[in-house]
């Protein structure tokens, strides 16, 4: 919520520290700041009040009231202090509530009041928190529900015939015309505020009807306060596509309590910007407040949490910082929370009130003692007993995507067309991988691109854990030269895996193979102590570059006394820095002679090589090879 | 020619670090399935039908089956472990997650995160700090600190977000020096030990979650999380 400094400052009268000195002091006790923007003579934070103490926090009184926790600042004033009386009762207007959901309902008629333009400060107020204004009577709702957290909703009396409003569910197919000029149709999990004669006035909660609402010629109204049950809020707004500033407070279930001081704050800031006079108040006061329940929590058990070591004292000073209400039994407290932090309903939750406000920097790291585990996780344990053989057999590991364009498994709110599906075998996406392989084979230094993977896939019925292996050569699969290579590979896993079937005709047609884990795992002894892990990885990746690669081909005769690593390095000095990848892919003796042939990719990161630049490079590598006496075929 | 080696992926190589570190601690390594049941992965860990809290996560839903969903988190396996064994506890799990967002250099659908769970009669938040710092001091090298600051999460009270700094010329000199977010942690709520079968009076623990692709980019200095999912040798092979 983005709240501003100058609105927080008056309930401080004038005394915050600095405002970047308020945004640390609420990131390390309350919330994250996601942004500190100075705004003309303000500043405005954007606190990321979250789920837990939202139905208290959202609006500037809750932040300034956890502001002055931190900072042991007392409030100059506390809009909450005491119970307003909402009098005089008037019976010149009547409510009628039929609605389950409706769980306080207050309203305040004024006459005489003048729409006009707001007052600079309350102008600005709203527009530092990036709210527009739109005239003094809808800003001064606004205004005190983005300062208690209690939305509200002026009618224009003229428009209620029977001088009364009604609180209903919707009729089936039910239709309103709202003040964001849509028109919403509703079922009858909706809940609406309507006129007496039942017509449609507001979605309650939610948002208000362009008819019902106030013009320039409105002179009495019926300013509505009320407080909307948190579920049916939600599920109205999420059915209707339709969220606001005040269905987010109902949601996260703002107090019925908060309605009568929402309806007197509102009340004295229309009558103080907009003129007129109170008839009188109306008050459902449809919940019997229950007693606040209170909540025990050991000292023993705060510290135990915390990992902390704190005293009584030390923690009735932090209660006494928030101006609880609590007792004393020995070293138990029993607090009573304020009536609007119904977040404080467990032990712990006090516990975490007070491990934020004494700070966690204090909470010392304890490191658990050197243990052996209990277990050794069998799957991963073979998993890299797999990995382990095929890497040996120059096979290389992807992850791909479970995700597919069509499958069996069909998502129900998929993000993109083509991932709409759960896969249900390896091998589709293993193709892909090897194709997309294939032309970058010289650049790898690769004759074959030999893929595994192993993951997780999705039937109909069950998942299942499986691995893939893939091979082919860079023009495609070739079963004379890339089919011994997947049989050696299936091989080799026969010695981990006794069981391995044999390798189906089909699979060594196609040069994919795949085979589930799960059960072939579960039939093995089980490990006593994991493998010992080879070095640690020291890699820093290097991006590669999305431009294409040009090949050559070099070969040579040389003496056999020569040493191939000089050959080699010749090879690097002269290609320079644009050849990315030098194979040696054969070698053979005739002789007292020696053949070598290389193949050198070169690449650049900023641009499409061209043949000529490529053929200039090559120019000085057949000399500086020629010099050295090698002879080039 | 050398018969060349292979290569596994750099999420592998992770993976396993972080098993051998946590296993130094008796962490055992424990899984748990990709489509979850909808229950393990947000009722019984204290996240309500129907409440902003549900929000806090983009969810990939079955068609005609709400009683699964594909994880969004490896918080559920906490469940499933506790269900069948008492304190005192020490799991990591890793493992494939999945969330309904946009992608872009930093975020995809899929990736892999890293659940931590130490339950017993008084583990605090000071033995959450002493894990992390024993576990990032060795995983990055040089020295590691550990901070933490309030935030919520709906199956932990406390609930807190972790920092950490690296110091020493061991670590890396990209993360040298600076606060970075890492990961979410927590006292693991009542209500989930609870729902689990253990006696919140009795036993008591942390828990955190963080991501391993995020772990692999700092650790290796890869720039986009998307890479990892492409099946591109030319990322693969040099690992």
């Amino acid at each position: 919520m983005k709240v501003s400094y100058n609105w927080l400052n008056t309930y401080f009268d004038g005394k915050l520290p600095p405002p970047e000195q308020v945004a640390e002091e609420l990131t390390f006790h309350a919330w994250e700041i996601e942004e500190v923007i100075r705004v003309a003579d303000d500043v405005v934070l954007d606190v990321k009040v979250l789920p837990d103490k939202a139905m208290w926090a959202l609006s500037h009184r809750g932040i300034a009231k956890d502001l002055s926790t931190i900072l042991d600042l007392p409030l100059t004033h506390d809009p909450l202090a005491s119970v307003p009386a909402l009098e005089p009762k008037t019976d010149t207007f009547t409510i009628k509530i039929d609605s389950p959901h409706c769980r306080r309902f207050a309203a305040a008629r004024i006459q005489g009041v003048t729409v006009g333009p707001s007052p600079e400060w309350l102008r600005m107020a709203l527009e530092s928190i990036g709210q527009r204004s739109i005239n003094n009577l809808v800003d001064a709702s606004n205004y005190v529900m983005f300062d208690l957290g209690q939305p509200s909703h002026a009618f224009d009396a003229i428009k209620l015939p029977g001088d009364g409003i009604q609180v209903r569910q919707a009729l089936p197919g039910e239709t309103l015309a709202a003040l964001d000029e849509n028109e919403y149709t509703f079922s009858p999990e909706d809940t609406l505020i309507s006129s007496l004669e039942g017509r449609a006035l507001s979605i309650a909660g939610i948002k208000g009807g362009k008819d019902s609402g106030i013009t320039e010629a409105t002179t009495d109204i019926i300013i509505e306060v009320a407080n909307w049950d948190p579920i049916t809020t939600r599920k109205t707004a999420a059915r209707l596509k339709l969220r606001s500033d005040a269905s987010t407070r109902y949601e996260n279930g703002i107090v019925p309590e908060m309605v009568p001081f929402g309806l007197q704050a509102v009340v004295r800031l229309i009558l103080e910007v907009a003129g007129g006079a109170v008839t009188g108040y109306v008050d459902s006061a449809l919940e019997i407040p229950e007693d606040i329940k209170t909540v025990t929590v050991t000292l023993a058990k705060v510290n135990r949490v915390l990992g902390l070591q704190l005293t009584v004292a030390k923690v009735m000073s932090i209660f006494d910082r928030f101006g609880w209400k609590y007792e004393m039994n020995g070293d138990t407290f029993i607090i009573t929370p304020p009536f609007e932090r119904t977040d404080l309903a467990i032990p712990e939750d006090i516990i975490e009130e007070v491990g934020r406000i004494y700070g966690y920097e204090h909470v010392a790291a304890i490191t658990p003692d050197l243990t052996a585990p209990t277990t050794i996780n069998r799957r991963f344990y073979y998993s890299e007993a797999v990995r382990d053989i095929l890497v040996a057999q120059g096979f290389s590991e992807i992850y791909t995507s479970s995700f597919r364009a069509s499958d069996q498994v069909k998502l129900h709110n998929a993000l993109a067309a083509d991932k709409g599906y759960l896969r249900s075998r390896l091998a589709e996406n293993m193709k892909d991988a090897l194709a997309k392989n294939a032309p970058n084979a010289d650049l790898l230094g690769l004759k074959q691109i030999s893929l595994f993977e192993i993951g997780t896939v999705f039937g109909k019925e069950q998942e299942s854990y499986r691995l893939c292996l893939g091979i082919q050569s860079p023009s495609g699969y070739k079963p004379k030269s890339d089919g011994p290579i997947l049989q050696a590979a299936w091989d080799a896993l026969r010695s981990l895996l006794p069981d391995l079937p044999v390798l189906k005709q089909a699979d060594l047609a196609a040069g994919i193979c795949e085979i589930d884990l799960g059960e072939t795992f579960a039939s093995l002894p089980a490990p006593a102590a994991y493998g010992v892990s080879g070095q640690v990885l020291q890699v820093s990746y290097k991006p590669f570059s999305v431009y294409p690669a040009i090949a050559r081909d070099i070969a040579m005769w040389v003496g056999s006394d020569v040493d191939e690593g000089e050959i080699a390095d010749l090879l690097r000095t002269h290609a320079g820095s644009l050849c990315v990848r030098i194979t040696l892919f054969d070698r053979f003796q005739k002789d007292e002679k020696i053949s070598y042939a290389y193949r050198l990719v070169f690449q650049s990161k900023e641009k499409t090589l061209t043949d000529a630049e490529v053929n200039t490079i090559m120019d000085g590598v057949y000399q500086a090879v020629s010099q050295r006496g090698f002879t080039t075929r | 020619m050398e018969h060349q080696l292979g290569h596994k992926h750099p999420l592998t190589h992770i993976i396993s670090e972080v098993n051998t570190i946590f296993a130094e601690l008796g962490f055992v390594f424990v899984e748990g399935p990709e489509l979850e049941e909808t229950r393990y992965n947000f009722d019984l860990l204290n996240v309500p039908k129907d409440h902003p809290s549900r929000d806090m996560q983009d969810t990939f839903y079955i068609e005609g089956k709400p009683d699964v969903v594909l994880r969004t988190h490896t918080s559920p396996v906490q469940v499933r472990y506790m269900e069948s064994h008492q304190p005192p506890i020490r799991i990591i799990v890793p493992g494939k997650v999945f969330r309904n967002e946009a992608t872009d250099a930093t975020h995809e659908a899929q990736f892999f995160q890293l659940e931590g769970l130490m339950i017993d009669k008084d583990v605090s938040l000071g033995h959450l700090k002493g894990t992390l710092e024993f576990f990032f001091s060795r995983f990055f090298g040089g020295s590691t600190e550990v901070r933490l600051r309030p935030s919520f999460f709906p199956f932990v009270e406390p609930g807190v977000e972790v920092d950490m700094r690296l110091t020493g010329a061991d670590a890396p000199e990209k993360l040298r020096g600076r606060w970075i977010e890492i990961m979410g942690a927590g006292m693991v709520h009542p209500n989930v030990l609870r729902n689990a079968g253990i006696d919140p009076e009795v036993y008591q623990g942390f828990a955190f979650g963080m991501g391993m692709d995020r772990l692999a980019m700092m650790k290796y200095g890869i720039d986009d999380v998307r890479l990892f999912y492409t099946g591109d040798l030319r990322l693969v092979n040099q690992f």
